[in-house]
């Protein structure tokens, strides 16, 4: 089979690998690259745990191929180190907002990029954002609650949900 | 119970955040798809496009010359079977004997390099099927119409008939009677992570190791060394981090076993892991269940007898090692009267097979169906005879000087708090307030609805999906350097057992968390134990390491009155120092006493045995244990578009003592969450000839965060008389949630005189209805 040679920043640094064309972007991080806390759950596009950010911004790693993304930026939870990540881990942990875990890195890396973007976000707003990322087993209320104590409003809420 | 602790502070019973959490909020866990073993080789299955037919023959030359391809199996290379000792006579071929009775059914194993290989290999072997009359409708099953689904057997694989003594007597003259038929559709766990497993010979002993996300280490291991001929000793079971199970993982499937099979064959690691369509078509199902029920009751709602035919469409095979369609039965009907005080019960109940995947378990086997046809009977009545819903529960409640309480299926109550979380629940509602602004609300066009659910949570059992141990294990050992390591024969997959674990030991050790490490799941480590299921580790596994930090804490105590010159009784623990009580500035550390134990062993106590390892096994003094609670629902649903808002959502849980209140309140909040889905969501469909519609996650919706309710939870304490008063409590909150919303879904219904009796409510069920319904909202 034929491969193309691709190169692109993951979690910052250059990598390059050659591929086949028809390898998934998710299959690459996990089993070529070692980024194994990118999931892979339903190869569909639903469920969420194959959230990856690229240049910047949430994508499904399991709905691209690995050759597009070539020359872009891609991070994964591992590459997920400033201090609001540092933050939203402590406060999924002291929170209990994971159980399994398998969603865990996907639901960081897109509460990462909402309170980058909106810091002043409320409890719907941070449903919504999440909408994409299924979890099974916490029902969401200890990860919302992980996410707004780190808004502007810290958890304060609004009444908007429920 | 303070006896039972080495000293304060007590960790059973604080909000502690979990251990497990780091490697997890890292990506460094390592679940099954995860490890990476050289020569890995990857295997994909050729599945059945048909719901029954015969196979006329299989030709695999394309996929033996397509490079990479290292093997394709058929039942005649692996012809192993997992067997039936059970009511179900048949056994289930590791790949189709013959004949595929299920689309998804694994027909041809293939092993390849890579599982892009594997894959395209699948699609080169050609299987030439005559399609057959496929068996869907589980009521015309009973008959054996339209054929059997096994030539050998009845489609009826199991039935059962129950009746109290004067039933006949008390329905007939009782002064009201309804009908109604209750069903849920198909559903299944879905967890996230998907099923797979790894073997791989160990390259050091010879042995086989295999890695599964199973919930029940030991007893896959002893599956795989009986099913496959193998010895016990050579197999060795790790289970990685588990990305949920729900009691999906807990059976013992074909797939493993070709797998391993597959390692042996080739001599070489070989991977399965499922993608979601084959999750779908092979994860076991759940629920599909029929109720065709009586009730008889009086003028004031009190229920007088219950009449129930309960049926569950099995599929294809009895799942190993347990039928989900027994489960949710043969559970259901010893507890369909819920925590309602029902003198006379009938039961009789029908599994069949069909040409579906086979049923197994999902989280509250039997309860969720059990609490709809409970609640919904229930509600009946108060419409019936114009009564208010509370006030037909209240009537019905078994009363606290009721208990202990035998049901009228004589299961025995151990204890509980029936009507104080009754009442708890709606004063923590508001139900009153919540009437009237109902009142108000439809008389400008919206629609709620107050939905109550009272369950009974039977935990702690011998026999669940797990298996049938009726024990839990533990071992602990005090490392030379005064650190503790202890081993659980559990399987976990998120429950947090490796904090609430280290929870029960710190208190019995009188050393701190950190200082503890919790592991599971190795069967060369852990000591043989039943594994997780039926809201069992909990009150086991908590019993095991209970008994097992008790025990050691009885030597440690000998060490310290030695080294101390104290009584034994004057000893006491902190933060991992012995003292003579009362007196701090005489004490000994951990550290020193095992310091002793492994290397200094003529300083040993006389009496006591070289080192620091205990293991013990926890019996509950009970066959079961409830735990109850209620669940109240206030939902809004817009009759033009049959959306459902839950509004306002509380929970009363009474699980006896709480290790960590924190992960009780998680499991809580993810069965409700599973609830919503199982009430208004999530339903396998199949077509008329068999083919499963829904295998994406955009047909089989899961709850995402806009849909699930917050939740307000209160916990009432009612300690069972096992080991520190725990009682299960996972499956409890997915038991009682769907009755809940679908109860206040129904309510919001009530001007349309609409009343759901069918689970999922989809959005689409409810235009429909309505648009049908002459009545009009008053």
């Amino acid at each position: 089979m034929t491969t193309v040679d691709i190169a692109f920043l993951l979690n910052g640094r250059p990598v390059s690998l050659s591929v086949e064309p028809r390898l998934l972007l998710s299959d690459a991080l996990r089993h070529h690259l070692g980024m194994t806390s990118t999931h892979v759950g339903c190869e569909q596009g639903v469920c969420g745990v194959c959230t990856i950010l690229l240049d910047g911004a949430p994508a499904r790693s399991c709905l691209m191929l690995a050759v597009m993304a070539d020359g872009r930026s891609v991070t994964t939870a591992e590459g997920l180190s400033d201090p609001l990540a540092e933050q939203l881990r402590d406060s999924f942990q002291e929170h209990h907002a994971l159980q399994c875990g398998f969603c865990t890195p996907a639901m960081l890396l897109t509460a990462h990029c909402l309170l980058s973007a909106h810091p002043e976000a409320g409890e719907s707003q941070i449903r919504e954002a999440l909408s994409g990322n299924l979890c099974r087993c916490t029902g969401y209320q200890f990860i919302i609650d992980a996410v707004s104590s780190l808004t502007e409003r810290g958890g304060e809420g609004d009444a908007s949900h429920g | 119970m303070a006896e039972e602790f080495a000293s304060a502070p007590h960790f059973v019973g604080a909000r502690i955040p979990r251990t497990e959490d780091s490697r997890l909020l890292r990506g460094e866990a390592q679940y099954l798809d995860d490890i990476q073993i050289p020569n890995l080789l990857e295997m994909a299955f050729v599945r059945s496009p048909y719901a029954a037919a015969r196979i006329l023959s299989v030709d695999s030359s394309a996929a033996w010359n397509i490079p990479g391809v290292r093997a394709v199996f058929t039942f005649a290379d692996m012809p192993f079977v997992l067997p039936q000792n059970g009511p179900s006579p048949i056994d289930q071929p590791v790949l189709a004997r013959e004949r595929v009775r299920h689309a998804g059914e694994a027909v041809v194993a293939v092993v390849a390099e890579s599982r892009y290989i594997a894959e395209d290999a699948c699609e080169a072997v050609h299987v030439a099927y005559t399609p057959e009359e496929p068996v869907l409708d589980m009521q015309a099953a009973q008959k054996d119409r339209p054929r059997r689904v096994h030539d050998a057997a009845p489609n009826v694989f199991y039935h059962q008939e129950y009746e109290t003594e004067g039933f006949q007597a008390a329905f007939d003259t009782a002064p009201h009677r309804l009908t109604m038929t209750f069903q849920t559709t198909r559903q299944t766990a879905c967890s996230l992570e998907t099923r797979g497993i790894i073997a791989a010979a160990d390259p050091f002993s010879g042995r086989m190791t295999v890695y599964c996300g199973t919930q029940s280490p030991h007893r896959l291991r002893g599956d795989l060394a009986e099913m496959l001929q193998m010895e016990e000793h050579l197999l060795r079971v790790i289970v990685p981090e588990v990305g949920g199970a729900f009691g999906m993982k807990a059976a013992t499937y074909p797939e493993y076993l070709a797998v391993v099979q597959a390692a042996r064959l080739l001599r070489q690691p070989v991977k399965w892991t499922a993608d979601r369509v084959e999750s779908f078509l092979s994860d076991v199902h759940a629920r599909d269940d029929i109720h065709d029920l009586e009730v008889a009751f009086d003028q004031r709602g009190q229920i007088i007898a219950v009449k129930d035919h309960l049926m569950a469409d099995g599929g294809a095979y009895a799942s190993y090692p347990f039928s989900g369609a027994i489960g949710e039965t043969s559970l259901a009907a010893k507890v369909i009267t819920g925590p309602y005080d029902i003198a006379h019960l009938s039961t009789v109940i029908d599994c069949t097979y069909s040409n579906k995947v086979p049923l197994g378990a999902y989280r509250g086997v039997w309860g969720p169906v059990a609490s709809f046809v409970q609640e919904g009977m229930v509600d009946r009545i108060a419409q019936f005879l114009h009564l208010d819903a509370a006030e037909v529960r209240r009537t019905n409640l078994v009363q606290p000087n009721q208990l202990p309480y035998r049901n009228a299926a004589g299961m025995l109550y151990d204890s509980g708090s029936f009507t104080e979380s009754f009442e708890h629940a709606l004063a923590q509602l508001d139900y009153t307030r919540w009437r009237a602004t109902q009142e108000q609300a439809r008389r400008v066009g919206k629609y709620l609805g107050i939905g109550l659910s009272n369950f009974v949570e039977p935990t702690a059992m011998a026999s669940s999906e797990a298996g049938s141990i009726g024990y839990e294990s533990c071992s602990v050992r005090v490392e030379p350097s005064g650190t503790v390591t202890a081993w659980l024969g559990l399987g976990p997959s998120g429950q947090g057992h490796e904090t609430t674990m280290a929870q029960v030991l710190a208190d019995q050790l009188g050393v701190d968390l950190e200082h503890i490490v919790v592991l599971h799941g190795d069967t060369d480590a852990a000591p043989l134990g039943g594994g997780t299921g039926g809201s069992r580790s909990g009150p086991l596994g908590g019993g095991a390491a209970m008994q097992a930090g008790r025990k050691m804490r009885e030597r440690l105590d000998v060490y310290a009155a030695h080294m101390l010159e104290a009584a034994v009784e004057d000893i006491a623990w902190e933060h991992g120092r012995a003292h003579v009580r009362g007196v701090y500035a005489r004490h000994v550390s951990l550290r020193d006493i095992a310091r002793i134990a492994y290397n200094d062993v003529r300083q040993i106590p006389s009496g006591l045995p070289i080192g620091l390892e205990v293991t013990e096994r926890y019996q509950p003094p009970r066959p079961v244990s409830f735990s109850n609670g209620t669940h109240a629902a206030v939902v809004e649903v817009n009759p033009s578009t049959g959306q459902v808002t839950v509004l306002d959502y509380v929970v009363v849980n009474d699980c006896g003592t709480l290790i960590n209140p924190l992960i009780v309140e998680g499991q809580i909040h993810g069965g409700v969450a599973q609830g919503v889905g199982a009430a208004l969501l999530e339903s396998l469909v199949y077509d008329d000839s068999g083919q499963l519609l829904t295998t994406t996650l955009m047909d089989y919706l899961l709850p995402s965060a806009p849909l699930v309710p917050r939740m307000r939870i209160e916990h009432l304490v009612t300690p069972s008389d096992g080991a520190l008063g725990v009682k299960g409590m996972g499956e409890g909150s997915l038991i009682a949630s769907p009755a809940a919303i679908a109860g206040a879904v129904n309510d919001a219904l009530s001007p349309w005189g609409v009343s759901f009796e069918r689970l999922p409510i989809a959005p689409r069920d409810i235009v429909t209805s309505l648009g049908r319904s002459s009545a009009a909202p008053v």
